[in-house]
């Protein structure tokens, strides 16, 4: 009889630990399910603002005067007094790279290689940067008639497709047709003229530049998603022609994004907490079940017990 | 102790099996599993790789420059090599078949050729972190190493970390061109649908080459 009690009491403090311990383990099932919505909510606030690459522009200056001796040539920001840059000594036929600077609005200044920075610049013009946006300022014209023409630069071509465009720099020729593979892309285009971007199939063709004297030719390969311009040069020994890789992509551009996931840390990983609650529910049910009959059997056999005894 | 009094001990005690059984479970499954580990450990300790570093020269770029062979980002103690990733029968880049390292979209230029390259790798399997787990940790200067096949290595540093859902996803702004040589990292992110396996959302790293 004692220890059935006993055995009553061991079930009832058995029942509030495990009461006890189930308490903690949901409220925390569901503190860490809110702390890692919480967590993936300012995650993506944090990478939500602005576009990629925010507020990069890029910025290529080329010097395409033949008869105009080297130049340094600076870039000024006007916000930034002391953003500026300069490259030295830049002569006929050099390209710089894209500088990236912040949009907003510069001016491009030319003076004769060596020169004094604070000298009076032989050239100047201003343009105008849109983040996210490429643009090349080219110095083209005779020395006597020299300027600044800037050019936005295309960062997008059709599907499957390159786009190429002709400078023409050459003085020697007045005129000169430009053809890439069988097809014309710049028809007797005239000195310190510049074609728009056209689209043309990708593949390794050879570039021929025609005018009235001399041919030149080149081996070009377009890639697709690629952007080129082609600029022909007055050379030591006739036409010259420099592939310039304006922007490059993927060649065949993927759709949208990708499936790189299986949730294995996810943070409703577990799923949830309701099957394990039914079973700890069961659990206790059974044993309350078991710890009732258990005290009716014994209350049954006490009064049997005591019964005859209390008869008179 | 009579007999019945012994069926009903037992199935006492059988329950309270059952029920301390649940409470083990609820407690291993949810007491701390539901959280991701913090992003710590090993990250302090990782060495940059010692190879030469190739600067660019957009105006004098060698006429070829080798496959991608591995990727290390030191402060996320990420070292993979990368495989060749090829298109979809849907259009979309082809994911690596395991969790455990990235992979190379072999249409996209070469890491340090004018565009950008394109890098994916998985943030978690079924089970467990995958190669790009801590990937949107990753902050606006962090480098990121590009081994090459001839040894060379190239010197990417993050200028944005983005999070875009897929149903919008920048497909022109990730994968179209750019004028200088970059690098796109890309993983999972956001909240996971249970319903289609899929987290919702992308986390898209840009990098632009160290020059």
């Amino acid at each position: 009889m004692k220890h059935l009690r006993n055995i009553g009491r061991v079930a009832l403090l058995l029942v509030a630990a495990v009461l006890l311990l189930a308490t903690p383990a949901v409220s925390a099932a569901a503190a860490s399910g809110g702390a890692a919505s919480g967590g993936a909510a300012s995650g993506g606030a944090a990478a939500g603002a602005g576009t990629a690459g925010a507020g990069t522009a890029w910025v290529r200056l080329a010097h395409l005067s033949p008869n105009t001796p080297a130049v340094d040539v600076y870039l000024y920001s006007y916000g930034n007094p002391d953003a500026r840059m300069v490259l030295h000594h830049v002569g006929y036929g050099d390209v710089s790279p894209y500088l990236a600077v912040a949009g907003g609005d510069y001016s491009v200044a030319m003076r004769g290689a060596g020169a004094s920075p604070t000298s009076p610049p032989v050239l100047s013009a201003s343009l105008k940067v849109a983040a996210g946006s490429a643009y090349t300022a080219l110095a083209v014209g005779p020395r006597a008639g020299l300027r600044i023409r800037v050019f936005r630069d295309d960062l997008s071509t059709p599907s499957g497709r390159a786009l190429v465009r002709v400078v023409q720099a050459s003085m020697k020729h007045p005129q000169v047709t430009v053809s890439w593979g069988g097809k014309v892309i710049a028809s007797r285009l005239s000195f310190a003229s510049v074609t728009s971007y056209q689209a043309v199939s990708p593949g390794a063709e050879s570039v021929t530049a025609t005018a009235g004297a001399g041919d030149a030719k080149s081996a070009v390969t377009l890639t697709a998603g690629s952007i080129h311009t082609l600029v022909v040069l007055d050379g030591a020994k006739g036409l010259e022609i420099d592939n310039l890789e304006d922007a490059a992509g993927s060649s065949q551009l993927p759709a949208g994004g990708v499936q790189t996931g299986f949730g294995g840390t996810a943070p409703h990983g577990p799923g949830s907490p309701l099957p394990w609650l039914e079973v700890i529910a069961g659990g206790l049910a059974l044993a309350v079940g078991g710890g009732l009959g258990l005290r009716r059997g014994g209350r049954r056999r006490a009064r049997s017990r005591h019964a005859p005894s209390s008869r008179p | 102790m009579t007999v019945r009094e012994r069926w009903w001990a037992a199935i006492a005690c059988a329950g309270l099996a059952v029920a301390l059984a649940g409470t083990c479970g609820l407690l291993t499954r949810h007491g701390t599993s539901g959280l991701r580990p913090a992003p710590a450990a090993q990250v302090a300790a990782f060495p940059a790789p010692t190879g030469p570093i190739v600067a660019a020269a957009p105006t004098a770029r060698p006429a070829a420059i080798a496959a991608p062979a591995a990727l290390t980002i030191p402060e996320l103690g990420v070292s993979t090599r990368l495989i060749t990733l090829g298109l979809t029968a849907q259009g979309t880049v082809q994911v690596p078949p395991t969790t455990s390292v990235a992979g190379w979209y072999t249409r996209s230029p070469r890491p340090g050729a004018v565009g950008p390259a394109i890098i994916l790798g998985h943030i978690d399997s079924d089970h467990g972190p995958g190669v790009f787990f801590r990937l949107a940790g990753l902050r606006s200067g962090d480098p990121i190493y590009i081994r090459r096949s001839d040894g060379s290595t190239v010197e990417f540093e993050v200028t944005a970390v983005q999070s875009y859902l897929k149903a919008r996803f920048p497909t022109e702004a990730v994968y179209g061109p750019t004028p200088d040589a970059e690098l796109r990292l890309i993983t999972c992110g956001g909240a996971f649908d249970a319903a289609t396996s899929h987290y919702l959302s992308n986390i898209v790293v840009y990098a632009t080459e160290v020059s």
